[in-house]
C-alpha cells in the first residue's frame, strides 16, 4: 500500500478514431469545458475549431518582435554610419537617403527578431520547456503518441465534477475512462 | 469551415454558367467602346500629327504591357496549379484558365507595337538597324541561321559607323530575331493556354469523368512552364528594356513576372468575389479560398518588393553608367516623388494590411486590396514606361519635343485613352470566356477536395 498522498489531474478517455476524437471534441466545447485539451498522434484539420480554441495571441508578439528587429536594424546601422561617423562609399550620401544601404541589415534583423519571438513567444504560451506532466502519471497516455486519441478533461475546471463529467465522457463514446492521480 | 460539408450532391451535374444580365451588359458596352476606341488610336498612332503620335506610342505600349501581364499572369497560375498537383483551388482554376484565355485576343493590340510607323518613336536600336539596313548591300538574312544572331553585313555596316554597342549587342538586338521572338511569345503561349482550357472545358460534359485529363494536364504543364518563364522575360527585355538599347537589368523579367503574378492574382480575387455576389460558385468556393488567395497576394507583395529592391541596390550600389541611367530617369522631377510613393504604396501599406488573416477570408476586404493592388501596379507601369518618352523623344524629335522636360505636357490623356481602350478589349474578352463555359470545373476529380478545403 503506498501512502503518498495523491492530487486528482481529471478525466482521460479515449476515442476509436481521429473523427470519433472531432465529434466527442465538438460536444465538450459545447458542454462549455474551458480546462481540457485533446491527445492525437498527428495533426486533425479543424480540431480547433471543433475545441473551440480562439486564435493564438502570437502573431502579435511575432508583429511588433519584428518592428522591433527592423528599428534596432535600422538605428544600429543609421547612428553608427550617419550620425556618429559618416561614412562616405562611392560618393553615396549619409542622410536619410542612405537607407538602401541599411535594408539588408534591417530586413535580417527583423528576420532574426521575428524568429525568436516565434520560438520564445511559443515556448511561453505552450508553457515548456517542463519536466513533467500530470498525464504521464497514467499508463495509457503514451498510447497517444502512437495509436490513441484522447480527451483530457481537468478537475480544475469549474464544469468538472466526478460523475457528471464521467458520464459525459461516456456518453460521447469515450472508452477506458480514467480518473488520473498525480503523485504529490 | 465547420460550415457543412460539401459533396457531390450539392454540386449541379452540368455546372453553373454565366448567365447574367449586368454582365452580357457590361460585356457588350466594354466590347463597343473598345472598338470604337481601337479607331481612335488607330488614328492616333498612323495618321495624327507627329506631335500626338509620339506620345501616343508610348501611351499604346504602357497600356498594352499592363494588360498583358494580368492575362499572362493567368496562364501562370493556370499553370502553376497542375503542374504542383494543387487542391485548394480546383473551384477557381476555371477563373484563371479564362483569364489567361484572354492572352491570345491581346494580340490585336500588340499589332501596332510591330509596326515600324510606331517602332521609330519606342525604339531608337531599330531607327539605326533601319537606317543601316537602307544602304546598299545591307541586307537582314546574312550570316549564321539566316541573321538570327544578326547579319553580318549589318554588322560590319555598324563598325564601320562606330556603333559598337548595337554591333555587340546585334546577337540578340536585330529585327529578325526580334519578330521571331514576338510571334514565339504569342503563339507558345496561345497553345498553352488554349490546349490547357480545352482540356479542363472537355471534362465538365464527360459522362464518365476519371483522372485522365487530370494528370494529362499536369504533364504538359511542366515543360510550359518553362516557355512561359522564357516569354515573361523575354518579352519584357524586348518590349520594354528596349526603349533604352544601352540600359540592362539582369532582374528585369523576374521584376515583371513579380508584377504579373501578384495582379493577376487580384484579378482572379476580384472576379470569384463579382461571381460570388452574383450568386454563382456558392457552394464550391469559401472565405478559405479567398485565405488562400490573399496569402498568395502577400507573398508577392513581398516577392515583387525584394525583387524591385534587389533591382535598385544592385544598381546603385555598382553606380555603373549604363546602368544607373533607368533610375536617374525615374528619380528626377515629379517621377522621383512617385517612385518613393511606389516604396510605400505597392509594399509597405499592401504588406502590412495583408499580414492580417481576417481581412483576407473576408471577400469585400480583398477585393478592395485586390483593386488597390491593380491601382499600384498602373503606377508600377507608368514609371516603367512613360518617364523614358520625354527622354525619347527630345532626341528623336528635337522640332517638336526639344523643350519638354520630364514629361511631354497634356501626354497623359493619350495615356488614359489608351489605357481605356485596351482595358475594355480586356474586360470583353474576360467576359465572353467567362460566360462560355462552365464557371468552374464541376466534374474535376478533386473539386470536392477543394470545396472543403481548410486552411
Amino acid at each position: 500500500m503506498s501512502t503518498t498522498r495523491k492530487r486528482v489531474y481529471g478525466y482521460l478517455a479515449e476515442f476509436k478514431s481521429a473523427s470519433a476524437l472531432y465529434k466527442a471534441a465538438e460536444k465538450v466545447r459545447d458542454a462549455g469545458f474551458r480546462k481540457w485539451d485533446c491527445h492525437s498522434p498527428y495533426p486533425i484539420h479543424g480540431l480547433d475549431g471543433a475545441m473551440g480554441i480562439k486564435r493564438s495571441i502570437l502573431p502579435w508578439f511575432v508583429f511588433f518582435g519584428g518592428a522591433t528587429g527592423l528599428a534596432t536594424g535600422f538605428l544600429l546601422a543609421f547612428i553608427t554610419q550617419v550620425k556618429i561617423y559618416p561614412t562616405v562609399v562611392q560618393a553615396k550620401p549619409t542622410n536619410i537617403f542612405t537607407v538602401p544601404a541599411f535594408f539588408p541589415p534591417m530586413f535580417e534583423l527583423t528576420i532574426l527578431f521575428s524568429g525568436f519571438t516565434v520560438l520564445f513567444g511559443l515556448l511561453a504560451l505552450i508553457k515548456l520547456p517542463r519536466l513533467n506532466h500530470p498525464l504521464f502519471s497514467s499508463r495509457q497516455c503514451h498510447r497517444a503518441t502512437y495509436d490513441a486519441f484522447f480527451i483530457a478533461i481537468q478537475a480544475r475546471d469549474p464544469k468538472c465534477n466526478p460523475d457528471g463529467t464521467r458520464s459525459l465522457l461516456e456518453e460521447i463514446g469515450g472508452s477506458n475512462i480514467e480518473l488520473v492521480e498525480e503523485e504529490d | 469551415m465547420a460550415s457543412h460539408f460539401v459533396t457531390s450532391a450539392d454540386i449541379p451535374a452540368d455546372g453553373e454558367r454565366l448567365q447574367n444580365a449586368t454582365a452580357s451588359k457590361v460585356k457588350m458596352v466594354s466590347g463597343g467602346l473598345c472598338a470604337l476606341l481601337s479607331l481612335v488610336s488607330v488614328v492616333l498612332l498612323f495618321f495624327a500629327p507627329e506631335q500626338v503620335r509620339a506620345p501616343f506610342a508610348y501611351s499604346w505600349l504602357f497600356a498594352f504591357f499592363f494588360f498583358f501581364t494580368l492575362a499572362i499572369g493567368g496562364i501562370f497560375w493556370t499553370l502553376l496549379h497542375n503542374v504542383s498537383n494543387s487542391g485548394w483551388g480546383t473551384s477557381v482554376r476555371r477563373v484563371m484558365e479564362n483569364l489567361g484565355s484572354v492572352y491570345p485576343w491581346l494580340f490585336i493590340f500588340a499589332i501596332p507595337l510591330l509596326c515600324p510607323a510606331v517602332q521609330q518613336y519606342l525604339y531608337e536600336w531599330m531607327t539605326t538597324h533601319r537606317e543601316g539596313l537602307s544602304q546598299e548591300g545591307v541586307g537582314l538574312f546574312d550570316g549564321f541561321m539566316f541573321g538570327f544572331y544578326g547579319s553580318d553585313s549589318l554588322k560590319a555596316w555598324f563598325y564601320e559607323h562606330h556603333h559598337a554597342l548595337l554591333e555587340y549587342k546585334a546577337w540578340y538586338m536585330n529585327l529578325f530575331a526580334w519578330y521571331v521572338r514576338m510571334i514565339f511569345y504569342f503563339v507558345a503561349m496561345s497553345l498553352v493556354i488554349r490546349g490547357l482550357r480545352n482540356l479542363s472545358v472537355a471534362q465538365d460534359t464527360d459522362p464518365k469523368p476519371g483522372t485522365k485529363r487530370l494528370f494529362q494536364a499536369r504533364f504538359h504543364s511542366t515543360y510550359t512552364l518553362i516557355l512561359f518563364a522564357i516569354t515573361i522575360t523575354f518579352a519584357a527585355f524586348d518590349l520594354l528594356m528596349g526603349l533604352d538599347f544601352k540600359w540592362f537589368s539582369t532582374m528585369w523579367g523576374v521584376y515583371l513576372f513579380a508584377g504579373s503574378a501578384l495582379n493577376s492574382m487580384a484579378v482572379i480575387i476580384i472576379t470569384v468575389t463579382l461571381l460570388q455576389q452574383a450568386g454563382y460558385m456558392k457552394k464550391v468556393v469559401t472565405p478559405e479560398h479567398f485565405h488562400l488567395k490573399g496569402k498568395l497576394m502577400l507573398a508577392f507583395t513581398i516577392f515583387w518588393a525584394y525583387i524591385a529592391f534587389s533591382q535598385f541596390f544592385l544598381i546603385w550600389y555598382a553606380n555603373i553608367t549604363e546602368e544607373t541611367s533607368y533610375f536617374l530617369i525615374r528619380n528626377t522631377g515629379g517621377w522621383n516623388i512617385a517612385n518613393i510613393f511606389l516604396v510605400f504604396g505597392h509594399f509597405v501599406v499592401p504588406f502590412v494590411i495583408l499580414l492580417q488573416a481576417w481581412l483576407k477570408k473576408n471577400p469585400k476586404l480583398l477585393s478592395l486590396m485586390a483593386v488597390y493592388t491593380l491601382i499600384m501596379h498602373v503606377l508600377d507601369h507608368y514609371l516603367i514606361v512613360l518617364p523614358e518618352r520625354s527622354v525619347s523623344l527630345m532626341n528623336i524629335l528635337p522640332e517638336h519635343f526639344g523643350h519638354v522636360t520630364t514629361a511631354v505636357p497634356g501626354a497623359f490623356w493619350g495615356d488614359i485613352l489608351a489605357f481605356v481602350t485596351i482595358g475594355s478589349g480586356f474586360v470583353f474578352f474576360f467576359l465572353r470566356a467567362l460566360g462560355r463555359n462552365n464557371l468552374y470545373p464541376n466534374r474535376d476529380p478533386r473539386l470536392l477536395e477543394s470545396a472543403n478545403v481548410s486552411n
